[in-house]
């Protein structure tokens, strides 16, 4: 019997995205199947498309098994990383005087959006989490920052104000969530 | 139905096991020794003849621990597997009553009914 595995990369994240009580049981069980029923019958390409698609599984059950405050943290996350995106492209398209800065900002909240969601899913740097209530408090400085600049402004511009008030929800999420976490090692996700 | 009727209804619907659920502590049972992870998903896509994802089958079967219905144990993992261990599940007293509970409410609202059901115009 030939033994493959999956591609090293794959196996990581999947590790990353599991809590302690399930990394073997779940990678054994996942890369057992790859190794001796896919990878012989389907060719080692879709069996990779296969695994991939274990691990999407697995992050979206993460998603949907967590609670409210994860849920939304999720969203928030993800709005932030949109808008930052959106933000620097327009900032560099449009190149008026001062883009850099801005566009350096933008990718700043877009960072933050991307920081979360993988600390979150794939449980990094949760064994430090000194940098994470510092990122919350940073992010919720920055939002009501952007909105108090924003409303006392000339010209009130609406994408900023919402971009601020998902920041700050943003971060005070963070807030809660780390107060409340304790062990993440009971459910398969973790969450 | 009557008020107290309906309401005794709604909370044994929502104390019952969803269909999912069902599939994964049937399957379970099914493979009796030989249940673990990813002899349970192969059994559980054969049940409802349709594919699966190894996400839905673990947190399930992860929900079904917490709430008591199955117990687990680990084992040593073969070579084929890396050498990680195993994580047998069996079905708990809990879970056999629930299985029981949701077969019998079943019956119950198939009683009497007959397909196809007459449509009235």
């Amino acid at each position: 019997m030939s033994h493959q595995s999956p591609p090293r990369w794959a196996e990581f994240l999947l590790k990353r995205l599991l809590s302690a009580r399930d990394r073997e049981t779940v990678t054994g069980d996942l890369h057992e199947d790859y190794a001796e029923f896919l990878v012989p019958r389907f060719g080692r390409r879709r069996a990779n498309l296969w695994y991939l698609h274990q691990i999407s599984s697995i992050a979206t059950r993460c998603i949907r098994e967590g609670g409210t405050v994860t849920k939304l943290l999720f969203l928030t996350s993800a709005v932030t990383l949109l808008c930052g995106c959106w933000l620097a492209f327009m900032e560099c398209l449009l190149r008026h005087p001062g883009f850099q800065t801005r566009a350096a900002v933008a990718l700043l909240i877009a960072a933050a959006g991307l920081a979360t969601l993988l600390v979150r899913l794939l449980h990094l740097g949760v064994r430090n989490e000194r940098w994470l209530w510092a990122a919350a408090a940073a992010l919720i400085g920055l939002g009501v920052f952007s909105f108090l600049r924003n409303a006392r402004g000339a010209h009130f511009e609406g994408f900023v104000f919402v971009i601020a008030i998902v920041i700050v929800l943003q971060g005070l999420l963070m807030l809660v969530n780390l107060g409340r976490r304790s062990h993440p090692g009971r459910t398969v996700a973790g969450t | 139905m009557t008020g107290s009727l309906s309401y005794a209804y709604i909370v044994g619907m929502a104390d019952l096991l969803g269909t999912f659920e069902q599939a994964v502590l049937l399957s379970i049972l099914r493979l009796g020794e030989d249940a673990y992870g990813r002899a349970i998903l192969r059994q559980v896509q054969v049940s409802l003849a349709r594919s699966v994802v190894a996400g839905a089958v673990y947190t399930t079967l992860d929900r079904l621990e917490r709430r008591g219905f199955v117990d687990s144990r680990l084992a040593p993992g073969t070579a084929i597997r890396g050498g990680r261990a195993r994580r047998y599940y069996m079905v708990a007293a809990e879970g056999n009553r629930m299985l029981a509970d949701a077969q019998k409410t079943l019956a119950e609202m198939w009683q009497g009914v007959k397909l196809p059901v007459a449509v009235k115009s």
